[in-house]
């Protein structure tokens, strides 16, 4: 029964925005003009700009899969077609979170257990986290260049923020009666940071990972919204520049699909990682 | 050490624990509560001590002192002969809590291993000894389970296992079985019972259950109610090995029970009285 309201829900939405705008002459009342196909273009000419760009559709009008060749050529004909877009924003995408995760865990955990260097940075940390870190994106671009390092340092700078509020209240909250335990049976303090502090901070660590994902990706976009040679968001900014909608919903549509894997593979992993939870069913 | 009978080997009365004028205050809501009181017993070698005493007597402080968890006021506690620092757990002394503090991110192998890990015994050894004290502890089958899935008396089983791989010489348990229904915790006695029947730690047991006590200890030692202090010494003579369910229904065990009860109620009365 939800599948049917689900797919129900998703063709109405899709058979509003194809044929809406068809209506408008009629009763214009209740066609909002943002469903102008010049806007938001429609579901079939997003399909067919999708086979182009993605190189499945000659320029001709031709399957390139039929024909031995035609795809790769296809592909060597633009600098920035959607497959080479997808794997420069994928891979800036996992570099900035790879980055942003792990400095981000180190540095939680560092001011989560001293209370002294967490005292010295608070102000510090309050106040580089009230700039919204979007707003320096230009900035970074100008000190890293239009490659892919900007990127990576945009997506960072997203992320390490995220993974650092969260290591840094778990490894304040690790139970007391725990690191006591270990001690008791013999753990030193570097056993007992290892075997104790580290894996009960990594529960908070691994919440924290799907957003951080999702927030990867879009300091990449942002940073190649401003100054790129490659990837899904300077694809957006070509699109707008040429006025074509279409283009812009196929990049659109792409990095939702995009997300959506990313999100999906975050969250198997982070269930995988956190299965001891009373949360999940029964081991074994 | 003074009256020894001659005929007693000096090893079998070997101290281990010996508590001296122990002290301990707590500061509560800016007022300051006289916890333990001049506390003082020995425990010799092997022996199973039950320190008994009404809520909030002090017994389980005084086990926190031993186990270097908590610094005294005053008073001086010395394990082997050696100064207690507070901080500075002894190796050779095992503890088990009440509280449930298994490591829920690692499986029932894991947490029972975990005293081996540290010491860096080989992976196989451990494992042939993981293996062994799973079964001793009858979780067989369960060795891959996270503590999450498992019930009280199996998390407790576990804790407990987790404590004794190491073996341990001196054994501080504070109210293991306090959590417990009465089924699970007569369970609970039978294991502790056989496996301490074998090895023959040297055990501080704290409980305010005196039918635990009498089915586990050789010795009670009573406590009043706060400020705490030693106020007798029992001794529980009933042949090893017990039946922790069939002890309970000797007439020796009727008549023990009958005898501290009395003196045990008097502090309870005082506990639960305003002060």
């Amino acid at each position: 029964m939800t599948l049917f309201w689900q797919v129900a829900i998703g063709l109405g939405a899709l058979a509003i925005w194809e044929w809406g705008w068809d209506l408008h002459a009629q009763v214009p009342w209740l066609v909002p003009d943002i469903l102008d196909p010049y806007f938001v273009s429609k579901p079939s000419e997003i399909f067919k700009q999708f086979l182009r760009m993605g190189c499945l559709v000659s320029p001709r009008g031709e399957w390139t899969l039929g024909t031995p060749g035609a795809f790769e050529k296809c592909i060597g004909r633009s600098e920035n077609n959607l497959w080479i877009a997808t794997y420069f924003t994928l891979k800036n995408t996992l570099w900035g979170f790879a980055t942003g995760v792990s400095s981000g865990f180190v540095l939680g955990l560092l001011l989560g257990r001293s209370d002294r260097l967490s005292e010295i940075f608070y102000p510090y940390i309050t106040a580089f986290n009230s700039i919204p870190r979007i707003a320096l994106a230009p900035i970074i671009i100008l000190a890293f260049g239009i490659g892919d390092a900007s990127k990576i340092v945009t997506a960072w700078l997203v992320v390490v923020f995220l993974v650092f509020f969260n290591t840094f209240e778990g490894a304040r909250a690790v139970d007391r009666d725990h690191i006591n335990a270990a001690r008791l049976l013999g753990a030193g303090e570097w056993q007992v940071t290892r075997t104790v502090i580290v894996p009960s901070t990594m529960a908070w660590l691994f919440a924290s990972l799907t957003p951080a994902v999702s927030f990867s990706l879009i300091g990449v976009i942002v940073g190649e919204f401003i100054g790129a040679e490659h990837g899904i968001g300077r694809m957006i900014i070509e699109a707008e520049a040429r006025g074509e909608a279409a283009g812009m919903m196929v990049a659109v549509f792409v990095l939702m699909i995009v997300g959506v894997i990313l999100a999906t593979i975050v969250r198997h992993i982070q269930a995988y990682l956190l299965r001891w939870r009373p949360a999940s069913t029964m081991a074994t | 050490m003074p009256n020894i009978p001659p005929d007693f080997a000096p090893e079998e009365l070997r101290c281990r624990i010996e508590i001296d004028r122990l002290r301990k205050i707590f500061l509560a809501q800016g007022r300051e509560v006289l916890a333990v009181d001049d506390a003082s017993f020995r425990i010799n070698d092997g022996e199973f001590v039950a320190l008994l005493g009404p809520s909030g007597c002090g017994k389980s402080t005084i086990l926190n002192m031993v186990a270097t968890l908590i610094t005294p006021n005053g008073g001086d506690i010395r394990v082997d002969d050696s100064v207690v620092v507070p901080g500075r757990p002894i190796r050779n002394v095992g503890y088990v809590f009440q509280k449930d503090t298994l490591f829920p991110w690692r499986t029932v192998e894991g947490n029972i291993g975990y005293a081996l890990e540290l010491t860096g015994v080989p992976t196989e050894e451990r494992k042939t000894r993981v293996a062994e004290a799973i079964h001793q502890a009858g979780l067989d089958g369960f060795g891959r389970f996270y503590p999450a899935s498992l019930s009280g008396g199996m998390r407790q089983r576990v804790s407990l296992m987790r404590t004794l791989i190491a073996r341990p010489e001196i054994l501080l348990m504070d109210e293991p079985f306090g959590a417990l229904d009465t089924h699970t915790k007569l369970d609970m006695h039978s294991v502790l019972l056989s496996l301490w029947e074998r090895e023959r730690q040297t055990v501080l047991f704290v409980t305010h259950d005196l039918g635990e006590a009498l089915t586990l200890a050789d010795r009670i030692i009573l406590m009043s109610a706060r400020p705490g202090r030693v106020k007798a010494d029992f001794k529980v003579d009933f042949a090893r090995p017990r039946d922790a369910v069939k002890l309970r229904e000797t007439p020796q065990y009727a008549e023990l029970f009958s005898k501290v009860w009395h003196s045990l109620g008097e502090e309870f009365a005082k506990g639960s009285s305003p002060t």
